[in-house]
């Protein structure tokens, strides 16, 4: 376990700030509530096994105990570096994205399923979204009790999801929570 | 003036007003000597000495003033004989030039201006002349036509009298009255004018084409240096013009025409049609020539106004229009409302003009804009919102495109077809069917039209063919006659004017967007502090947003957003949204919901930016400030009316919501808000309500969207719970942060609404009933209560409770004076406070009423008893002090 070096910081905000934009301040700075520390401290990002985590630093110096071949996981998940060294988001990030999300999608409740098994999100299927959304940033969709379900990249701006015919793409799914069952082993 | 011609018949009492009329106007006199000095120039070669003998005749003349006297008189007597030749049409032969003593002779080489020294001498007259014409600027054409003639007799009489006069003047006081008479032609020649100037126009009236030519006259009268004399003329011309002026434009026949040989009917229409044109050429000329002149400009600008609205299709439109487009944001009040009146007319009435005049219109105003950089009165924008597009104008392209594609193909196939001349008979004869059947349909309304037709014509029909090209060419004929608007033309026109009045509006959107010199703006934007045009523009943009085509959808929005006030925004937002007031820009978040609600039937927006907007002005409303129901609309449109909502956003405007309402519940007028009490009750639930209500009603609008807000997210009830932390929904912001920004990121739902608590003991019983009833919202069954209370609902049972209980209020008034009585102050306006509790609460008060009344026997009795034990332990003391006394005194015995 060790803190991402100056590249791998720069990957993992961008990737973030893809889906928050300036709300990626909340992410670094919100106090934590974990531990029985007085002072509560903050965030931060550790690195173990190419996975990343977004843990707080009480539970990092705990966490410093074990070894590092034996620690599994600790604080979220939030993704991981392939092989190449580029940065994915994986699933469990899901619900910190929500929470400070810039570009929405809300699905209607005929099409959730469809979503959850891992298609992406047809015009059909669209509740609700936000304006001033552009081709490829990030979304975070929810359906339209306001639960978080997956996030993924625009394939269209607001703009022209107006124009467009009922079964094209809107948001092109990275990650939906469908893939808690689909691929339990896995994660 | 028939009083004045009386005076004018007894000479003897004129003469003492002479010398002070004479010396009142010497120093103008002087000053025209002054001025023309080539004229004067026989008055240094006057005959003295007749001068003086004629001194010796008058009396009661001072020495000194003889001599400037005389000088003037001499002159004026040659000025009145040439005002007798112009006013009273008389001969050449009498205006004879002057033979000076050495024998020069002088002939008058500037008539007009003698003539106008000579009208300002006379002021009486002009002013009662003044006093005329005002009361000629209401009188209606027949009333007009009375005055006329009667000015008409009066001159009649006047002629009469012209010649006793004359008589008189023989006599010995012949100077005398020559300044009688000087002022008596001055009168006279206006009078002719006038009389002149009814007459040609009644002529006018009546035959146009024969009398066509005074046209030219009465311009020449209009020119008159007499002010009245113009202003009459002026408005006779109007009369005259908006009368005779052709429903067609005219064309001047070109000179191949006029060279071809024509009837004489047609040469007279033409020689009709071209006098006409060119008087009517001049007379705007002189129209826009006036305006500039601060005596005449209303009475010009009412005539360019009259003329616009009455003929519109006419020659010179674009002359009258511009005048009118300059001029519509004038400084002067009366100019402005005529201008916007006669524009606005003009989009009402396209019927007149056939829609060029509007696109003019609204391309010239777009051209002011862009000329004055926006600074301009609000009004000359807001007429822009008296336009009027048809409905299904928003998807013209489109259709126009595809029936052009249709007939594009349909031609080419023709073209195609007919060179290579199928045999297949049949089917050429079944698409020529078609075209028949398509056209008949077309033609259904003209069908009476060809039946009649139909029945004259020596025609048969044996083929459909014939059918056909029979019913095209009656359609021609009946579009040549009837003038129907092609609808393609109209399309393109409306297109036209609406790509012109968005364009003015992006361009004052952009403009507002500009940071600018702030002194400037304040200057020119008066009280409001914002740029002027905006509010106008925001209301066109909402009224003709539906209409807008998609692609500029995203400007507009950005603009729009921007305008809202974004903080994140480069240096130039910041300015602009210190530069907006609250008011304008909450403006901004309607105008972007209710484009956005026009426009999507489809699409469901969120328009996050501008809910971030709204949550953070709703802490910088203030209600004295800021029009409340600007901030009601708002609410209303944003919180109320849009249906689903993030629970997290929800939680974050009840909770702010909330707190906002304990911020305004504090009221410093009691008495005023108890007073408007009932009209808020109505408004509020609307919800938009009025300025003095502002304060009280802020609270109410608030809890009324709070409670909206409430029943429709389920979730954001636990709100009403009371564990502080939200538990599992609370999210990862796990303590509410008031002073976030973005409502999302708040953490509102760990917060608990303690303001209901407090403001259900609110002094005002609406504010306390609303908020209890929202705090027990939870406990009560969720579907009943959804299908039980709307606002509309609630206001209609309120109302109604309201009318049921004004008869029992007046009772319980009293009772409450009986009660409290003296010792509790208590004012008449609780009074209608206890109006609004309900039918159930009255049991209640009259058993606290009850109680108190028990409560209050209880203490007069409890008084009453320890007055007799005080006394009767009074009377045990004294009996006792006499009993040792008594010993005493037994003792001492």
């Amino acid at each position: 376990m060790r803190p991402l070096d100056e590249k791998e910081t720069t990957q993992v905000f961008e990737k973030l700030f893809k889906f928050t934009g300036n709300n990626l301040k909340n992410i670094v700075e919100s106090p934590s509530h974990e531990g029985p520390d007085s002072n509560p401290g903050r965030y931060c990002f550790r690195l173990n096994k190419n996975r990343v985590y977004y843990v707080s630093e009480s539970l990092v110096k705990r966490a410093t105990n074990i070894k590092r071949d034996n620690l599994v996981s600790l604080g979220t998940l939030i993704g991981k570096f392939t092989k190449n060294g580029s940065f994915h988001l994986t699933i469990q990030c899901l619900n910190l994205l929500a929470a400070n999300a810039k570009h929405k999608v809300w699905l209607k409740p005929t099409s959730e399923m469809s979503v959850l098994y891992g298609n992406n999100v047809l015009k059909g299927g669209l509740g609700r979204i936000t304006e001033n959304i552009n081709m490829g940033d990030g979304v975070v969709v929810f359906s339209m009790s306001d639960v978080p379900l997956a996030f993924g990249v625009a394939a269209r701006s607001t703009q022209d999801c107006r124009k467009m015919e009922p079964n094209a793409i809107v948001v092109i799914i990275q990650a939906d929570i469908g893939a808690y069952l689909r691929m339990e082993d896995e994660l | 003036m028939g009083k004045k011609k009386q005076k004018v018949s007894l000479p003897p009492e004129l003469p003492p007003e002479v010398p002070d009329e004479e010396i009142e106007v010497s120093d103008e006199d002087l000053q025209f000597v002054n001025e023309n000095r080539d004229y004067a120039g026989f008055v240094s070669t006057l005959d003295t000495n007749s001068i003086t003998r004629h001194v010796t005749r008058v009396a009661d003349v001072k020495e000194d003033a003889l001599e400037s006297l005389y000088e003037k008189r001499f002159r004026k007597k040659s000025l009145d004989k040439e005002k007798e030749e112009n006013g009273l049409e008389v001969d050449p032969v009498d205006a004879l030039p002057v033979k000076t003593l050495d024998g020069k002779l002088y002939y008058r080489t500037v008539p007009k201006e003698l003539k106008k020294s000579a009208n300002e001498d006379e002021v009486t007259g002009d002013s009662e002349d003044d006093g005329a014409d005002k009361s000629m600027v209401k009188l209606t054409k027949a009333e007009k036509r009375a005055k006329l003639k009667k000015l008409r007799k009066d001159a009649k009489k006047q002629a009469k009298e012209v010649p006793e006069v004359e008589e008189v003047q023989q006599t010995s006081q012949v100077d005398v009255l020559a300044e009688v008479k000087r002022d008596l032609t001055a009168e006279e020649a206006n009078e002719s004018k006038k009389y002149r100037l009814a007459e040609l126009g009644t002529a006018l009236l009546m035959d146009p084409e024969s009398n066509i030519k005074s046209l030219k006259e009465m311009l020449q009268i209009s020119k008159d240096g007499d002010r009245s004399i113009v202003i009459l003329g002026l408005k006779s011309l109007l009369a005259v013009f908006k009368d005779i002026i052709p429903g067609y434009r005219i064309r001047l026949p070109t000179e191949k025409e006029q060279e071809m040989i024509i009837s004489k009917t047609v040469k007279k229409m033409r020689f009709y049609e071209s006098t006409l044109l060119s008087v009517y050429k001049a007379y705007l000329q002189k129209l826009i020539a006036l305006e500039q002149q601060a005596v005449f400009q209303h009475v010009s600008f009412r005539c360019i106004c009259t003329l616009l609205e009455a003929v519109p299709h006419f020659n010179f439109r674009e002359s009258l229009l511009a005048a009118v487009i300059k001029n519509i944001s004038s400084p002067d009040d009366v100019i402005r409302k005529l201008c916007c009146a006669s524009i606005k007319s003009l989009f009402a009435n396209e019927g007149k003009h056939g829609g060029e005049a509007t696109v003019e219109a609204v391309k010239l105003i777009a051209d002011l804009v862009k000329a004055h950089d926006c600074q301009l009165h609000p009004d000359s924008v807001e007429v822009l919102m008296s336009l009027s597009f048809d409905e299904d104008l928003g998807r013209p392209e489109r259709s126009n495109a595809d029936n052009k594609a249709k007939h594009k193909k349909f031609k080419k196939r023709k073209n195609v077809d007919e060179p290579s001349k199928l045999p297949d008979n049949a089917k050429k004869k079944n698409r020529k069917d078609l075209m028949s059947k398509t056209r008949e349909e077309v033609l259904l309304l003209h069908e009476n039209h060809l039946i009649l037709k139909c029945a004259y014509s020596p025609l048969i029909f044996v083929d459909a063919d014939f059918k056909a090209a029979y019913f095209a060419q009656v359609d021609a004929d009946f579009k040549a006659a009837s003038f129907t608007q092609d609808v393609m033309e109209r399309r393109g026109m409306q297109s036209e004017t609406l790509s012109a009045v968005f364009q003015t509006y992006f361009r004052i959107l952009k403009h507002a967007l500009q940071p600018r010199l702030e002194a400037s703006s304040r200057e020119l934007a008066g009280a409001s502090g914002g740029p002027p045009l905006l509010a106008p523009c925001l209301n066109g943009i909402a009224k003709f947003s539906h209409l807008i085509d998609l692609d500029f959808m995203a400007d507009l929005m950005s603009y729009l957003r921007r305008l809202a006030g974004g903080g994140s925004y480069a240096d130039g937002s910041e300015n602009c949204s210190k530069r907006l007031t609250v008011s304008e820009r909450l403006r901004c978040c309607i105008v972007a919901f209710k484009v956005m609600r026009n426009n999507l039937d489809a699409l469901n927006v969120d328009l996050r930016d501008f809910f971030v907007q709204l949550y953070n002005l709703i802490l910088e409303y203030k209600p004295g400030r800021d029009q409340g129901e600007v901030l009601a609309e708002a609410l209303k449109i944003m919180l109320c009316d849009d249906r689903q909502h993030d629970m997290q956003r929800a939680a974050a405007f009840i909770k702010r919501l909330a707190t906002f309402a304990l911020c305004f519940g504090s009221a410093e007028s009691m008495a005023g808000m108890l007073y408007f009490f009932r009209d808020s009750m109505k408004k509020v639930f609307v919800p938009v309500l009025c300025n003095n209500n502002m304060r009280f009603s802020g609270t109410f609008v608030a809890l009324v969207t709070l409670k909206h807000l409430l029943q429709k997210n389920v979730k954001c009830r636990n709100l009403l719970e009371n564990d502080a932390g939200g538990g599992s929904l609370s999210g990862p912001i796990a303590k509410y942060q008031p002073y976030a920004t973005d409502p999302n990121l708040s953490g509102a739902l760990a917060s608990v609404l303690w303001e209901l608590n407090l403001l259900s003991k609110h002094y005002h019983p609406a504010v306390s009933t609303i908020a209890s009833s929202i705090s027990t919202i939870s406990t009560v069954q969720n579907q009943v209560f959804h299908s039980i209370v709307s606002p509309q609902q609630a206001f209609t049972e309120l109302s109604l409770e309201q009318e049921s209980f004004n008869s029992n209020s007046d009772i319980s008034k009293s009772k409450n004076k009986r009660k409290r009585g003296s010792g509790l102050t208590i004012s008449a306006s609780v009074g209608p406070d206890l109006d609004m509790t309900s039918q159930t609460d009255e049991n209640e008060v009259r058993k606290k009423l009850s109680e108190h009344f028990l409560i209050l026997r209880d203490i007069t009795d409890n008084e009453r008893l320890r007055g007799e034990l005080d006394r009767t332990s009074l009377s045990l003391k004294l009996y006792e002090q006499y009993k040792k006394q008594k010993k005493k005194s037994t003792r001492t015995q």
